[in-house]
C-alpha cells in the first residue's frame, strides 16, 4: 500500500498537484470553486479531474444538472435585425400590400419563417388574411409576449447580450414560459434558441486521496525533478536526480493546427484532376459586363435568366470599357439577324448600351467567353472554378455565392461524339461512376446540348453536368473557326455527401470548431490507383 | 423552366398508345422533359420541360404530339393558306400601335370544354405568357366563348376611364383604371401599360368589352366555362412573328384534341411584315437546308440518307431530299430554328443520344494552373505551416458587416436589386469575414489562428463620377486569444514576406478599425500592400466578440512580382 502511494506521489502531474493543494483545507469542493481557487481553465481542470478520478484519489460526491440557453445563428440574426413578425407588421404599417407568397422575396424570409410568423400573427389576432390572399392588420398590436421586455424579443436581446450561455434558472418566469413554448412546440420549426445541459460536480477526497494530500508538502520538497533543463545537461547535475514519472497514457491537451479548408481541399483535387487531363486554368472578374456574361454567349437580351429576378445588377458602376467595339457590333448583328452566316439570329433589336452594363457574374461561362475572344490556343483545353451569384433566396440548397466548375475544348477534330467521350471521362475520373446516361438538354449557347447523368453510390442517379458544342453564333463573331465544346459540372452535392453535410451554406460555415473537425472530403475523388478495395 | 401537371391517361389518349411510367421516362428526353413527381394515383404527373425555346412542348398536347411524330403516327394539320373562307374579322386601330401593336386570333369549333380541359388550357396559357411571353410583356393570351360574340371585333386603345366591365374573379363592374389599381392581375401586370395615357381594349361589334390585354378578361362577355363548345383564341404582343407562333401553337393543341380550326382575319391600320390583312393561323415557317457534310462533321458519324430524312420527319418537319442536302420545313408551331445546327440536334435527338458512341478527344494538350491560383496555393501552404486554420466565406455580404461594424467606409460594389440587406454588397476586404467567423466561434477553444485567401471586389474611383470594379486576390490572417499580441502576428507576416522574397516595412498609420498606435500600413517598396493592427475594442464590441484580436490583410497582387518565377506562365488570365 505505502509502495503504491510512493508511486502515486512520484507520478503526480503539476496540474494534479495544483488541484490537490486545494483539498488540504477543504474536504470537498464544487468544480467551479476549484476553478476559482486554482485559476486553471476549464480544459486543464477537466484533464486533472479525469486523471485524479481514474487514480481513485478523488470521487464525485454529488452532481447536479443545470440548464443553459443561448442563441442559434438564426437567433443571433434576429437579435441584430428584427424578428419576422415585427418585419411583417412594420411592412404592413408602412402600407405595403403583401400577399403570402410575396413575404419571402420582399422581406428576405424563408418558407419556414413565413409560415411560422404568419401563423403566429393570426393566432394572436394581429393580422388576418383578407380577400385575394392579402395580408392585413387586424388593429391589434403585437402582444407583449412577443415584443415586450418580457417577451420573445426581450429574451433574444438578453441572450444576445451575454457572451456565454445564460443559466436557465436566472430567467424570469415569463421568459421561462416562452422558452418552454419554443422547446415544446417550435423547437423543430424555428431554431432560435439552443438549450444545453451542463453537469456540475462536487469532488471529495477518497481515503487514498486523504493519505496522498497529507504527504503532499513533504514530497514536493524531496528534490524530485520534473523538467530536464539545458543547465543540468551542461553541468552534468542531472546525474543522480530522480525524474518525476509521467502517466504517458493520459489524454493530451488539445491544440489547434493549421488546416486546409475541407471544401478547398475538394476543389483542389478537382483542379488537379482537370490539370492532369490537360486543362489550362482561366480566371475572370467577379463583376462582369452583361456582354461577357450573356451577350457574347448568344443569350438573347429577353432571355428569362437575364431578368432582374435572376441576376444581380451592380449599382453605380461605369459601363464596361473592355469590349472591342467591332466585336460588340458583330455580336449585336448576330443576335439581330444572324450576322451574315447561315443563322437567322434571334430577330429582335439588340440594345448595345445594355451589353456594357455591369452585373455580378452569374455563370462561369463568362470566363470561357473572354478566353474565346482573347485568342485561345487551338487545340486547347481550358477550365475555371469561379464564384458565381444568382438572385435566389438563401436556404439549405442556395448559398449567397457558389462555385461553378466549367470549361471549353477547342479542336478541329471535335464532334458531338468526342464531347460524349469527354463527359464519360469526367464521370469516371471525378465521380467514379461507371453507369452514365446522356440526355438532351437546352442551353442558349450550345447546340446540340446534352446533360450527363451518373449513378452515384450514395445519391443514386444525379445530374453531374451539362455540355454542348458552342453555336456558330457564339464562335463566329469571336473569330473562332474550329468547333468548341463547352462543359460545366455540378460537384457541390458530391462534395456535401463526402463531407456529411446537408446544408450548402455549411460549405462556407463560420464556426471554427466545425471547420477544425469537419471530415475532409477527399474520399469522393479517389484515384483508384492506390489503396486496397479501390 | 416550366413544370406542368398533366394526366397520364390523357397523355396516352392524345399520343395514341399506352404509356406506363417506365416507358414515359424513356420518352421524355424527346421533349427535353424530366419527370419530377408521380401522384399517388399513378395518373397525375409533374413534368419539367427544359427547353425555353420550345414552348410547343410545355403541355400535354405538345408532349403527346412529339411522341406521335416519333412513332410515325399522323398529326392533324392546320387549315392551309389557300381556299379557306374567312368568316370573322378583328380590326386593329391605330391608337393601340404604340402600346401593344399586334393581335392574333383563330376560332376552335367543337372544342367541347370540360373542367379538366379548361385546367389544361389555363395552365398552358399561364406558362406561355409568364415564361415565353416574358411575364406577359411580349405575349399574353385570352380564351373566349365564341357564341355571345358579335364580329367584327375591335382592338384599340382608349382612355382608362372610357370603359367599364366586370373582370374575371370579381363581381362588380370596374373602370379600366380601377381594374389596373384594384384587380390582382392589374397590380401584377399594370406596370406593362405605364408610359402611355391610353390602355388597350378588345370589344365586339356591339361595343361590349371582351378584355383589357394583357391584364384580364371580362366575365360578362365570353368567359369560358365547362360545357362550352366553341372558343375564340386571342394573343396580343409586341412581335407579330411570336404572336402568330402562339396562335398556331394553341390552334394545333385544340386541333389535336379534335376541334376544327377556323381562321380569323386581322386587319391592321398599316402594313405589317405579313401584310395589312393577316389571316390566322398564319404559317410563319421558313424552310432550312442542312448538308450531309455538316451533319457528319457535328455528329462524328456517317448516317444513312434515309435515317437523316426519317429523323427530321420525326421532329415534325416536312422534308425534301436531294443529293446530300435535306430541306426541312418546320411545322407552324415551331419558331426555334435559327441555324442548320438546330436541325442536326433534331436528328441526334430523334435517333437517341445513346446511339452515338463516345470517343475520347485524341489531341494532346498541356494543362496548368493560372498564376493567381499558384500564388494562392503557395501562400496557403505557408499559412498552414504557420499553424493557421483556413476559412472560406461568402463574398456577398452586408453593409453592416463590411462597414458599420468595422467603423470604416471603404468604397464597395453594392447591388442594385438585393434580395435581402444581409447579402447586398460585395466584400472589398477580407478582415470582416474573419471577424464574422470569430463572432460565431466563441465556444471553440483558444487560441484561434485563422486565415482566408480569396477574392474581393475593389472599387476604383476614376476622374469625375466614374467608378469601376476590380477583382483582387487578398490574404488575411487573424489571431484571437486572451493574450493576442501584435508581435506574434507580426512574426507570421515577417515569415511570409521572407518566404515570398518581398522586402516590406511597416509604417505607422491611423485606421478606424484598429487601436491607434498599434496599426500600420504594410509597404512593399513604395506601394501600400495592406494593413496590420490590433482590432479596436469598439469594433470587437460591435461584433459581440469578447476576445482580443490582431490581424493583417495583404493584397496578393503586390506580392506577385516578387513571388513570380522568371518563366511567364502559359495561358490566358484575364482579370478586369
Amino acid at each position: 500500500m505505502s509502495q503504491s502511494i510512493e508511486q502515486l506521489l512520484f507520478g503526480l502531474h503539476p496540474l494534479e498537484r495544483t488541484v490537490l493543494a486545494v483539498f488540504r483545507d477543504e474536504p470537498a469542493a464544487w468544480d467551479h470553486q476549484l476553478a476559482q481557487r486554482t485559476g486553471l481553465d476549464e480544459s486543464r481542470l477537466s484533464m486533472a479531474f479525469g486523471w485524479l478520478l481514474s487514480k481513485e484519489v478523488l470521487c464525485v460526491e454529488q452532481d447536479r444538472t443545470s440548464k443553459f440557453v443561448s442563441l442559434t445563428e438564426l437567433g443571433r440574426r434576429y437579435a441584430t435585425e428584427l424578428i419576422p413578425e415585427q418585419r411583417i407588421v412594420q411592412a404592413l404599417q408602412a402600407g405595403t400590400r403583401l400577399l403570402i407568397p410575396d413575404l419571402r422575396e420582399r422581406l428576405g424570409l424563408d418558407q419556414l419563417e413565413v409560415s411560422t410568423a404568419v401563423g403566429n400573427l393570426k393566432q394572436h389576432g394581429v393580422a388576418r388574411i383578407g380577400q385575394g390572399g392579402v395580408l392585413e392588420l387586424a388593429g391589434v398590436g403585437l402582444p407583449s409576449q412577443v415584443i415586450g421586455e418580457q417577451g420573445m424579443t426581450g429574451l433574444i436581446g438578453l441572450l444576445a447580450a451575454s457572451a456565454t450561455p445564460v443559466g436557465e434558472e436566472t430567467l424570469t418566469e415569463n421568459h421561462k414560459t416562452i422558452l418552454e413554448d419554443f422547446i415544446e412546440k417550435r423547437w423543430k420549426t424555428r431554431g432560435i434558441i439552443k438549450l444545453h445541459e451542463k453537469v456540475s460536480k462536487r469532488f471529495a477526497l477518497t481515503d487514498l486521496g486523504r493519505e496522498l494530500v497529507q504527504r503532499l508538502p513533504a514530497e514536493s520538497a524531496a528534490g524530485e525533478v520534473s523538467q530536464l533543463t539545458p543547465e543540468m545537461l551542461k553541468d552534468g547535475s542531472w546525474k543522480g536526480k530522480r525524474f518525476r514519472k509521467f502517466h504517458i497514457d493520459l489524454k493530451p491537451p488539445r491544440i489547434g493546427a493549421g488546416r486546409v479548408h475541407p471544401y478547398r481541399q475538394f476543389l483542389g483535387e478537382v483542379q488537379a484532376k482537370l490539370v492532369s487531363m490537360g486543362f489550362q486554368e482561366m480566371r475572370g472578374p467577379l463583376v462582369e459586363s452583361e456582354f461577357w456574361n450573356m451577350d457574347a454567349l448568344f443569350m438573347p437580351q429577353f432571355h428569362p435568366a437575364r431578368d432582374i429576378h435572376d441576376v444581380y445588377f451592380a449599382k453605380g458602376l461605369a459601363p464596361a470599357d473592355d469590349i472591342d467595339p467591332a466585336l460588340l457590333e458583330r455580336v449585336a448583328v448576330t443576335h439581330e439577324r444572324g450576322g451574315g452566316g447561315a443563322s437567322t439570329g434571334w430577330r429582335y433589336a439588340f440594345d448595345r448600351a445594355r451589353a456594357r452594363q455591369m452585373i455580378l457574374r452569374s455563370q462561369g461561362t463568362a470566363v470561357s467567353a473572354r478566353t474565346l475572344a482573347g485568342g485561345p490556343r487551338v487545340p486547347g483545353k481550358y477550365f475555371s472554378i469561379t464564384r458565381c451569384f444568382r438572385y435566389d433566396q438563401v436556404d439549405a440548397t442556395h448559398a449567397p455565392d457558389f462555385f461553378q466548375i466549367e470549361g471549353i475544348v477547342l479542336d478541329p477534330t471535335i464532334t458531338f461524339r468526342t464531347l460524349l467521350g469527354l463527359l464519360k471521362l469526367f464521370a469516371v475520373e471525378l465521380a467514379r461512376a461507371d453507369e452514365i446516361k446522356f440526355l438532351p438538354a437546352y442551353f442558349p449557347f450550345t447546340e446540340p446540348s446534352v446533360e450527363l447523368h451518373v449513378r452515384h453510390p450514395k445519391l443514386g442517379w444525379m445530374e453531374l453536368g451539362g455540355a454542348g458544342l458552342f453555336r456558330p453564333e457564339v464562335t463566329t463573331p469571336m473569330g473562332v473557326t474550329v468547333p468548341v465544346i463547352a462543359w460545366g459540372l455540378g460537384l457541390d452535392r458530391m462534395a456535401m455527401v463526402a463531407m456529411g453535410l446537408h446544408d450548402i451554406r455549411d460549405l462556407f460555415a463560420t464556426d471554427l470548431e466545425f471547420l477544425r473537425t469537419l471530415r475532409p472530403p477527399s474520399v469522393s475523388i479517389e484515384t483508384g490507383e492506390t489503396g486496397p478495395g479501390a | 423552366m416550366p413544370t406542368i401537371t398533366i394526366r397520364r391517361r390523357e397523355l396516352a389518349r392524345l399520343a395514341g398508345r399506352a404509356i406506363p411510367i417506365d416507358v414515359l421516362e424513356g420518352l421524355l428526353p424527346l421533349v427535353k422533359g424530366e419527370l419530377k413527381e408521380v401522384g399517388a394515383d399513378g395518373d397525375e404527373l409533374k413534368i419539367e420541360l427544359n427547353d425555353s425555346n420550345r414552348p410547343d412542348w410545355w403541355c400535354a398536347e405538345g408532349i403527346a404530339r412529339q411522341i406521335r411524330l416519333h412513332d410515325g403516327k399522323p398529326v392533324r394539320g392546320l387549315p392551309g393558306r389557300m381556299g379557306r373562307r374567312v368568316l370573322r374579322q378583328i380590326r386593329v386601330l391605330a391608337p393601340v400601335t404604340p402600346i401593344r401593336p399586334f393581335l392574333g386570333a383563330c376560332v376552335a369549333r367543337n372544342s367541347n370544354i370540360n373542367q379538366s380541359l379548361l385546367d389544361q388550357l389555363i395552365q398552358t396559357q399561364e406558362k406561355l405568357a409568364e415564361i415565353f411571353g416574358q411575364k406577359r410583356r411580349a405575349l399574353s393570351i385570352g380564351y373566349y366563348r365564341l357564341d355571345p360574340l358579335t364580329f367584327p371585333l375591335t382592338y384599340t386603345a382608349v382612355e382608362p376611364t372610357a370603359a367599364v366591365f366586370t373582370p374575371l374573379g370579381m363581381d362588380q363592374p370596374l373602370t379600366l383604371e380601377a381594374i389596373l389599381d384594384e384587380h390582382p392581375k392589374g397590380r401584377e401586370y399594370g406596370h406593362l401599360l405605364r408610359g402611355s395615357s391610353l390602355v388597350p381594349l378588345l370589344t365586339d361589334a356591339k361595343g361590349r368589352p371582351l378584355s383589357l390585354p394583357p391584364i384580364v378578361n371580362s366575365r360578362e362577355v365570353g368567359e369560358v366555362r365547362p360545357g362550352d363548345k366553341h372558343v375564340l383564341i386571342e394573343v396580343t404582343g409586341t412581335d407579330l412573328r411570336l404572336v402568330s407562333l402562339l396562335v398556331n401553337l394553341l390552334a394545333q393543341n385544340l386541333a389535336d384534341r379534335g376541334a376544327t380550326i377556323e381562321p380569323v382575319e386581322i386587319v391592321y391600320p398599316r402594313t405589317t411584315p405579313y401584310g395589312r390583312r393577316v389571316v390566322m393561323p398564319h404559317d410563319i415557317s421558313r424552310s432550312m437546308t442542312v448538308r450531309r457534310a455538316e451533319v457528319d462533321a457535328v455528329l462524328g458519324e456517317r448516317l444513312a440518307d434515309g435515317e437523316i430524312a426519317r429523323a427530321l420527319r420525326q421532329a415534325g418537319h416536312r422534308v425534301t431530299a436531294a443529293s446530300g442536302r435535306w430541306t426541312a420545313t418546320p411545322p407552324p408551331y415551331r419558331g426555334d430554328l435559327m441555324h442548320p445546327v438546330d436541325l442536326i440536334e433534331d436528328i441526334a435527338m430523334q435517333r437517341g443520344y445513346d446511339r452515338l458512341t463516345p470517343e475520347l478527344p485524341a489531341t494532346f494538350t498541356v494543362g496548368g494552373l493560372s498564376p493567381e491560383t499558384r500564388l494562392e496555393e503557395q501562400v496557403r501552404r505557408w499559412m498552414i505551416g504557420l499553424g493557421f486554420q483556413e476559412v472560406m466565406t461568402n463574398i456577398l455580404s452586408s453593409h453592416s458587416d463590411l462597414a458599420e461594424k468595422m467603423g470604416a467606409e471603404p468604397p464597395m460594389v453594392e447591388l442594385e436589386n438585393p434580395l435581402s440587406l444581409q447579402y447586398a454588397v460585395l466584400r472589398p476586404w477580407l478582415l470582416p469575414s474573419l471577424l464574422r467567423v470569430e463572432a460565431a466561434s466563441g465556444h471553440a477553444f483558444y487560441p484561434h489562428k485563422m486565415f482566408e485567401v480569396g477574392e474581393v471586389a475593389t472599387v476604383i474611383e476614376e476622374g469625375g463620377n466614374s467608378r469601376k470594379s476590380r477583382t483582387d486576390l487578398r490574404l488575411a490572417a487573424m489571431l484571437a486569444a486572451p493574450s493576442a499580441a501584435f508581435s506574434e502576428l507580426h512574426s507570421s507576416l515577417e515569415l511570409l514576406m521572407l518566404e515570398a522574397g518581398a522586402a516590406y516595412r511597416l509604417e505607422p498609420a491611423v485606421h478606424p478599425s484598429f487601436l491607434e498606435g498599434r496599426v500600420g500600413v504594410i509597404r512593399i517598396g513604395e506601394q501600400a500592400a495592406g494593413w496590420i493592427g490590433e482590432l479596436h475594442p469598439a469594433v470587437l464590441e460591435r461584433w459581440k466578440i469578447t476576445m482580443p484580436c490582431v490581424a493583417w490583410e495583404l493584397d496578393l497582387n503586390r506580392l506577385r512580382p516578387a513571388a513570380r518565377t522568371s518563366r511567364r506562365p502559359a495561358g490566358p488570365s484575364s482579370r478586369g
